[in-house]
């Protein structure tokens, strides 16, 4: 029998408070004369969540969940020692995580053009200009695999290419957008940092498609390391004869460059993108003309996000009915999301379409940042997205029912949000970001957006009145049809979908001048409770704006005038004296 | 550098990545380093040379659990792979000494 490996995590169930699991799995191991044949290890994070006591044996690799004490005897005799699997005791550890475009992401060294073609890199292109030999036969794999852009608005990868392959002209090109302007998204350039070499396959694979020679890489100039990444892997591919003139002795010829971005979220919209590449100032276009057609320098040109590139070379290497058995009818593969919030794990997960907003946030990302309070809603989709309740959490997330369900998508930012969070601020926040980013060139935005940021202000500084709900519904409308670009035409979505379903809050706020989640300061009061307070004077001591008076016969009371809500004496309150009302 | 044939992207692919027996890899993309990996790896290379430790050290990207970070992934022969969570440098000396010599894991900084 190989020694045995006993990984231990009590993942937080109430029943369990204060029992010392260490000591007492030692103590059992050494009573059942086991001491010799396993060491334990405590470790930080077992991958399973809120199942009490969890134990990992390994090389058994068997995880037991809700381990009771009783069971201990059990597992020591039984798995420890002769090596048999407890059926009752046994959780499904398989990992929910599926991984295709972050394969590479922790394996390979970036830098090492050597650790991606051994990871299997740059087979992709060689089936390409190797084995399919044709531009059709390469958008025929794309359209197998049923790859959507992952930039946001999802349309089908293969039918741009193929609009764009069907341009006769001279010169084409192919850009990678990878301006990642969404707050709290950073999934691309985790991509860009971590597996370079993925992006830039993907994007000579594209420029082959649709007949390009000549590549740009569009990164924003905040993302320092992956340019430095993205430069090595450029070089390092040339080197190899991987990019530049006769690709892998094909006949195929492919530049490519990159242009950094100066941060602007709408030069994340093509057409801005298109103006920014070209040296001009960002801003966007009316379409059509679409650049498939007339795009960079007038030629016909396909963007793609660095995601949508990144799943390609796998695409090709594995086949397009590979991608396409992953997912759902309409919305195939993985997609990686960024997620934070009030959510314990936050980073990156990839999973495959098709799994629930619930197993994401309470499998994949351990469930909620302080499990006492109660999930509200989920954010998808960043400023032109929405808010998903509570209730629809089992909803199995695609495009078409994000879509359904007011938001979507996105480019893949996810927000978990609690009962602390108010819907009101959260569609501030997103409006708010959106105002500032506007490029100013069509009305709908520029005036609308300002004008719906105004009437929210209202709204949380307790002079709203129900008329502003209608005012506020009037004038996304309108933003959303008369817009020039996406950027404005999705602007009020985060309003739209928290008004629809959390309308009641907005009505608290304007009618009972409440907010409930205790957000809004000019909606709340703090006041010390006179029977909790034991008038130690620490409050008196740490508030800024010397709102707090009294003494300790008489007691402290806050002046509301000066109070400036900032919320230090609820904090250095020993006694829970100081509440918010 | 030259240029790379067909019959070399071959072989290299069927040798795949991790080539040596003992390894460890640091997360290194702007996450990590954030949160002290480039602190991490150098003391890694420094200490794994001061005590005459032989084990490969690379960096990689992030793994995606950002909350976690730095990130340090191991695999010594002998032992299951494992990956270290907010690692101090201090913990990269004790992942040297007691994971890579003594062939034992490091209690609490595992992260699955
Ligand atoms: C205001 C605005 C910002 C955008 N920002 C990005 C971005 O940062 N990255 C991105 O890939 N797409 C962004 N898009 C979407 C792009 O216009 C485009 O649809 C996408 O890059 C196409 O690639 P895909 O088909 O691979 O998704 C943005 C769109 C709008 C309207
Ligand atoms: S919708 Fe907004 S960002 Fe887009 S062109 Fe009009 S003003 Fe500019
Ligand atoms: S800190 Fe709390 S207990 Fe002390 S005086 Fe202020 S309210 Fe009273």
């Amino acid at each position: 029998m190989p020694h045995k490996i006993i990984l231990v995590k009590d993942t937080g169930a109430v029943e369990n408070k204060g029992v010392d699991f260490n000591t007492m799995l030692a103590n059992q191991l050494r009573d059942s004369g086991a001491a010799e044949k396993a060491s334990i290890v405590p470790v930080a994070d077992i991958g399973v969540y809120d199942k009490g006591l969890v134990l990992r044996i390994l090389p058994d690799n068997v995880t037991y969940s809700n381990v009771r004490e009783a069971d201990i005897k059990k597992i020591i005799e039984q798995t420890v020692l002769a090596g048999k699997i407890i059926e009752e005791l046994s959780h499904d550890g398989r990992d929910k995580q599926l991984r295709i475009v972050l394969k590479n992401c922790g394996l390979v060294d970036p830098d090492s053009i050597d650790d991606y073609i051994r990871a299997g890199g740059y087979q992709g292109l060689r089936k390409a200009l190797l084995e399919l030999k044709s531009q059709d036969k390469v958008i025929e794999e794309l359209k197998k695999s049923g790859l959507r852009g992952r930039g946001g608005a999802g349309f089908p990868t293969w039918m741009k290419w193929s609009t764009a392959k069907n341009q006769k002209t001279d010169q084409k090109y192919m850009i990678c957008n990878g301006d990642e302007g969404d707050p709290g998204a950073y999934m691309d350039r985790s991509v860009l940092e971590g597996d370079p070499h993925a992006v830039v396959e993907g994007m000579i694979i594209a420029g082959y498609a649709i007949g390009a020679s000549k590549g740009y890489l569009y990164i924003r100039a905040e993302y320092p390391l992956a340019v430095k990444r993205i430069e090595k892997a450029l070089e390092d591919a040339r080197e190899y004869g991987l990019l530049g003139e006769n690709i892998l002795e094909s006949g195929f010829t492919y530049e490519m460059e990159i242009r950094l971005g100066a941060g602007a979220f709408v030069c994340g919209e093509e057409t801005a993108l298109i103006a920014s590449v070209e040296g001009k100032r960002g801003t966007p276009k009316p379409r059509p003309p679409f650049p498939a057609v007339k795009g960079l320098w007038d030629k016909p040109s396909i963007i793609n996000n660095v995601e949508t590139l990144a799943a390609v070379p796998q695409i090709l290497s594995n086949g397009g009915d590979w991608l396409a058995k992953i997912g759902t009818a309409t919305s195939k593969g993985t997609k990686v999301f960024a997620i934070t919030g009030k959510i314990k794990n936050s980073g990156l997960v990839e999973v495959p379409m098709g799994i629930t907003l619930r197993e994401i946030v309470f499998e994949v990302a351990g469930g909620l940042l302080n499990p006492e309070k109660k999930i509200k809603a989920v954010q998808t989709g960043g400023p032109s997205g929405g808010v998903i309740p509570k209730d629809f959490l089992d909803t199995p997330v695609d495009y078409e029912n994000l879509g359904k369900l007011g938001s979507i998508m996105g480019s893949g930012g996810m927000i978990v949000i609690d009962e602390t969070d108010c819907m009101v601020d959260l569609a501030k926040f997103y409006l708010g970001f959106c105002v500032d980013e506007s490029c100013g060139k069509c009305a709908p935005c520029r005036i609308g957006g300002y004008q719906m940021l105004q009437l929210l202000n209202k709204i949380s500084n307790g002079e709203g009145e129900l008329a502003d709900l209608d005012k506020l519904k009037r004038i996304a409308y309108a933003m959303q049809k008369a817009s020039l670009c996406g950027l404005g035409q999705t602007a009020a979505n985060p309003v739209l979908s928290t008004l629809k379903y959390f309308e009641d809050e907005y009505k608290a706020h304007i009618v009972n001048k409440k907010c409930p989640a205790g957000k809004c300061k000019y909606l709340l009061m703090y006041k010390i409770g006179e029977d909790k307070c034991k008038r130690c004077g620490v409050c008196v001591k740490n508030c800024p704006t010397q709102a707090i008076s009294g003494n300790r016969e008489k007691g402290f009371t806050i002046d509301q005038v000066k109070c400036i809500k900032c919320g230090n004496c609820t904090e250095v309150c020993k006694f829970e004296a100081v509440a918010k009302e | 550098m030259k240029k790379i044939s067909v019959e070399t992207m071959d072989s290299m692919k069927k040798e795949g990545v991790d080539t040596s027996k003992n390894w460890i890899k640091v997360g290194m993309s702007t996450c990590g380093i954030a949160a002290g990996a480039d602190v991490v790896y150098a003391t890694l290379l420094d200490e794994a040379k001061k005590r005459n430790i032989e084990v490969v050290i690379k960096k990689c990207g992030c793994a995606g659990k950002c909350f976690a970070e730095p990130l340090v992934e191991v695999n010594v022969e002998g032992l299951p792979r494992v990956t270290y969570g907010k690692v101090t440098a201090e913990v990269a000396v004790t992942i040297l000494e007691r994971h890579v010599r003594n062939k034992k894991l490091v209690k609490d900084y595992i992260f699955f």
